[in-house]
């Protein structure tokens, strides 16, 4: 039965949501801030096949340059395959029957090159790992980049790590670019791990007129 | 022996051993977020064809893209057709497709085939 005062009740908690929400967070505005930092897509959640599946096809509708859209593709599975493996905050998956990483991704472009970055949490152990990483594959030449990787690839696969431990290496070399990475201490046990990458929309361009 | 099969889908290739031909065909993308458990009925199917010496085989690679934990199982599977053709006097060659205006997939064919030693064709197509 509903009384009087249920639904009285319910108007007032109806109003407090919404009082929260305008203030707190509005997606008039969380989509405003995305469009003016020209992102075109973001997702926060778990990052399973499925949506890696999903976020990835997208990318590869650019029309005209295949080779451009192929290398921002593969950017993205690297990087959601990251998060899916090593982010500190996992949900079980009924879907896929194991854990798996949340995270955020954004894609976003500007004249001159699309950018892909991405978020998630890291074990604080982890975190000196990926930056010194970081720092050592962006100090290489395209050409020790290119025996890095296949040194890496011949090395023995890690053990309880699914990944090829080749994902930065491969950033690098399909993107032309540095990997930014950027680690923000959180608390004592853990960071929040920021990666993005940049791809040139021009040089791409060109390796195909070659 | 029975030949092996994997129905492709966006994310896993199609997989066609052929046991009598000794034709080996890959194609399509491979991302499987778990390679090694996506990888391992096809080395075990791989372990128990390889056990009979002198056999011709062929590798057809016709593959448009693959995530680098792919490219680690792809590695395995060349090493154990190098291993097969020095050890057991096989006689393995690998074909490598590529579209033509596809330089990444040209620029792995090239990297794989310095890194076993094994006659390797890499042939573009238009």
């Amino acid at each position: 039965m509903i009384s009087k005062n249920t639904i009285s009740l319910n108007s007032t908690i109806w109003y407090l949501m919404n009082e929260i929400q305008e203030e707190r967070f509005s997606i008039k505005q969380f989509k405003q801030r995305l469009e003016d930092n020209k992102i075109s897509m973001a997702f926060q959640g778990i990052l399973s096949q499925d949506i890696l599946t999903l976020v990835g096809q997208s990318l590869r509708n650019l029309p005209n340059n295949q080779v451009l859209a192929k290398r921002l593709f593969g950017l993205a599975v690297e990087m959601t395959q990251n998060i899916h493996h090593y982010s500190a905050q996992k949900i079980y998956s009924d879907k896929d029957g194991r854990d798996i990483g949340m995270g955020i991704v954004c894609i976003g472009q500007d004249e001159d090159f699309h950018l892909i970055t991405s978020g998630n949490y890291i074990y604080e152990k982890d975190a000196k790992v990926v930056k010194e990483r970081s720092r050592y594959i962006n100090s290489l030449s395209d050409e020790e980049l290119k025996q890095y990787y296949r040194e890496q690839r011949r090395a023995p696969q890690r053990k309880d790590k699914p990944g090829a431990n080749l994902g930065f290496i491969e950033m690098r070399r399909k993107s032309g670019n540095p990997v930014y990475v950027e680690v923000i201490d959180v608390n004592e046990e853990m960071s929040f791990f920021i990666l993005s990458v940049k791809i040139s929309k021009e040089h791409n361009q060109n390796n195909i007129n070659n | 022996m029975e030949n092996f099969h994997i129905e492709g889908s966006t994310y896993i290739p199609r997989v066609d051993f052929n046991a009598e031909t000794g034709v080996l065909e890959i194609e399509g993308e491979s991302y499987h977020e778990y390679t090694m458990e996506f990888f391992k009925p096809i080395f075990d199917w791989l372990d128990e064809f390889l056990v009979e010496s002198g056999l011709t085989i062929t590798l057809n690679f016709k593959m448009s893209y693959f995530n680098t934990s792919s490219s680690r199982r792809f590695l395995e599977i060349l090493t154990m057709l190098e291993d097969y053709s020095k050890e057991k006097s096989g006689n393995v060659t690998v074909n490598w497709y590529y579209e033509a205006h596809d330089v990444d997939m040209q620029e792995s064919g090239e990297e794989y085939s310095d890194d076993v030693d094994l006659p390797f064709n890499l042939i573009p197509v238009e």
